[in-house]
């Protein structure tokens, strides 16, 4: 990479800083609710507000849930980016591979199933935070380690995307038969957990997910070497030294901590995996992961902050579910990649 | 010849159904070693084993002393590098950043490059000729650069050894001569060993060293006129339509 370019990304980065601290901020401002934005700089910093309740809507509700948008788009963009690399395809994502779907399985049998085995839901409570997101990485790594297991006889990346698209159906009906068989405020308590919604993610979940999620950004960030040689393809990077059933053991954990935990408290969140890693190499215009893995981190974190921003608009009385808003910002855009990628089929 | 390339008892094949049983052969190193073979008779996975790519099921194959079907990856890719006629890659790297691949080996765990790097690739650029498009991407280019860049990458990973298979199956008639003359002078004058298995057997016939002819389970390791001398190519296409003319060194049709 020579100085112009280089530069050219360092400018990027910090812009995209600074927009994250002004969506950050936006976030934070708009909602059904109008406090003054004067009175949410001196309630963050500490001070008395005129009005307990907006202390309590910032701190219970729109700081966690903005706190949660940054944790879920910078993971889900680093989990797409490494799986989009690893798998050699275009397409892949957390969600399209059905690995969201297996972290859903995970949920539905801790939610859900968990009463057939006579353990009651007021026995687990206490455990419920870790003991979620502990099934939740469980479901992911177990899709992800089929994906695997059968790749090497998949070279046609169609094939691969069909695969995960049937894995996410067969969950889907296990999870529909769980689903049958439990009772009534379970199968709400896990209804209310697919619709996706950040506004759910309480202080104590965030101080779980917090320190998961920066642990999984910085071990992607180390394997970014690695990643860097599968893109010569597989063969070319055991030639060059890189022990592949280590490095992929790597990264898939890496990729299953990341999807499972977020899934775990956000619910399934679609499309973010696959559209962010393409638009930080239309940007960048490399493929170098120690600037696409920095650059998916920001633009994942702004998309979702941009996508929160609208879930709570100001004349909204509720927040609408922040998957269907990913899904509509994402759809036409992979469907745009598609169209001006002709050759996507190719690429393997 | 002091043999510092041999292989003993090399048994290679996919899943315990052998391709190629027992081979040994002897070499020497600073020598260019054609493989001949018809399609189906196991070159690809026999270079493929002497790559370390494919567990061999049971041999060796030493190289200056080591035997380089049993060091680690880390090891091994600083022995040997590869070139194959596939060309893949996803998305934009530069033809310089590519050529950078070749010091992967040699550099931090965030791939950063130290000043003998930069030399050890701008001489790879200069040997493989590519200074006018070093700033271009991969994906843009045409077969015949792409194949370059491809060596190119494998000599700034600067291993003694060099497996190629079939180098030069997509290119022209021009191109290939590039690539086999600028093999040629990888031996010739920077010590490289080089194995390349191809089927432009006139071009090899000119300018390697020694070739192993794979011909029904069995590599036999001859110098060049020994293949022309004993007809060994006529033996290769039998009852085929074609024969190989000693005298003009090339194939006729029958």
């Amino acid at each position: 990479m020579n100085t112009s370019t280089s530069n050219k990304i360092h400018l990027t980065i910090l812009l995209l800083i600074v927009v994250v601290f002004i969506l950050f901020g936006l976030d934070l401002f708009l909602g059904s609710v109008k406090i003054p934005f004067k009175s949410i700089c001196s309630i963050l910093i500490g001070e008395t507000a005129e009005k307990e309740s907006w202390k309590i809507i910032i701190f219970q509700s729109r700081l966690p849930k903005a706190i949660a948008a940054i944790l879920c788009g910078s993971a889900l963009s680093v989990c797409g980016l490494q799986m989009q690399t690893l798998f050699r395809n275009p397409l892949a994502g957390p969600y399209i591979l059905g690995i969201s779907s297996g972290a859903g399985l995970g949920v539905a049998i801790f939610i859900m199933g968990l009463s057939f085995l006579g353990i009651s839901a007021s026995a687990i409570t206490l455990s419920a935070n870790s003991g979620i997101i502990i099934a939740s990485i469980l479901g992911s790594f177990g899709v992800l380690a089929i994906l695997l297991s059968v790749i090497s006889r998949l070279k046609d990346i169609m094939t691969v995307l069909i695969l995960g698209i049937m894995i996410g159906s067969v969950i889907t009906a296990i999870i529909g038969i769980i689903q049958y068989f439990s009772h009534d405020a379970q199968l709400k308590s896990f209804i209310m957990w697919t619709m996706g919604n950040l506004s759910s993610v309480t202080n104590d979940q965030l101080t779980l997910l917090g320190p998961i999620v920066v642990t999984g950004l910085i071990l992607s960030f180390i394997a970014s070497k690695s990643l860097n040689a599968y893109l010569l393809g597989e063969a070319y990077a055991k030639s060059l030294g890189v022990n592949i059933k280590q490095s992929r053991i790597l990264i898939i954990i890496i990729t299953s901590i990341l999807t499972g935990s977020i899934t775990a408290y956000c619910g399934p969140i679609g499309f973010i995996g696959i559209v962010i890693p393409h638009l930080a190499r239309m940007i960048s215009n490399s493929s170098d992961h120690r600037v696409l893995t920095p650059l998916s981190i920001l633009l994942g974190i702004n998309v979702l902050l941009i996508a929160d921003i609208i879930s709570q608009l100001p004349g909204l009385d509720q927040n609408l579910p922040i998957n269907s808003i990913t899904s509509l910002i994402g759809i036409p855009f992979i469907i745009w990649i598609i169209l001006k990628n002709k050759k996507i089929a190719n690429l393997n | 010849m002091s043999q510092e390339l041999n292989i003993s008892s090399l048994t290679v094949g996919y899943e315990n159904k052998p391709t190629l049983k027992n081979i040994s052969v002897l070499s020497d190193k600073n020598m260019m070693i054609g493989v001949f073979g018809r399609n189906g008779q196991g070159k690809s996975t026999l270079l493929k084993t002497l790559s370390g790519l494919l567990p061999p099921i049971s041999g060796q194959f030493n190289f200056n002393g080591i035997d380089i079907l049993n060091v680690s990856e880390k090891e091994r890719a600083k022995l040997l590098s590869i070139v194959s006629n596939t060309q893949s890659s996803i998305g934009a790297i530069k033809v310089r950043d590519f050529v950078a691949f070749g010091r992967f080996p040699y550099t931090n765990w965030l791939g950063i490059n130290k000043v003998k790097d930069y030399q050890e690739i701008d001489k790879a650029i200069e040997l493989c000729k590519l200074e006018s498009f070093t700033n271009r991407n991969y994906d843009e280019l045409s077969d015949g650069e792409k194949q370059k860049v491809n060596i190119a990458r494998a000599i700034a990973q600067n291993t003694p050894l060099i497996i190629l298979d079939e180098p030069t199956v997509h290119l022209d008639l021009i191109n290939k001569v590039e690539v086999f003359k600028l093999l040629r002078e990888l031996v010739k004058n920077h010590n490289k060993t080089i194995i390349i298995s191809t089927h432009q057997m006139e071009y090899a016939l000119q300018i390697c060293d020694q070739i192993w002819l794979i011909n029904e389970g069995k590599v036999e390791s001859l110098s060049p006129s020994e293949i022309i001398d004993q007809g060994k190519l006529t033996e290769l296409f039998d009852d085929e339509l074609i024969s190989f003319d000693k005298a003009s060194q090339s194939f006729r049709l029958k």
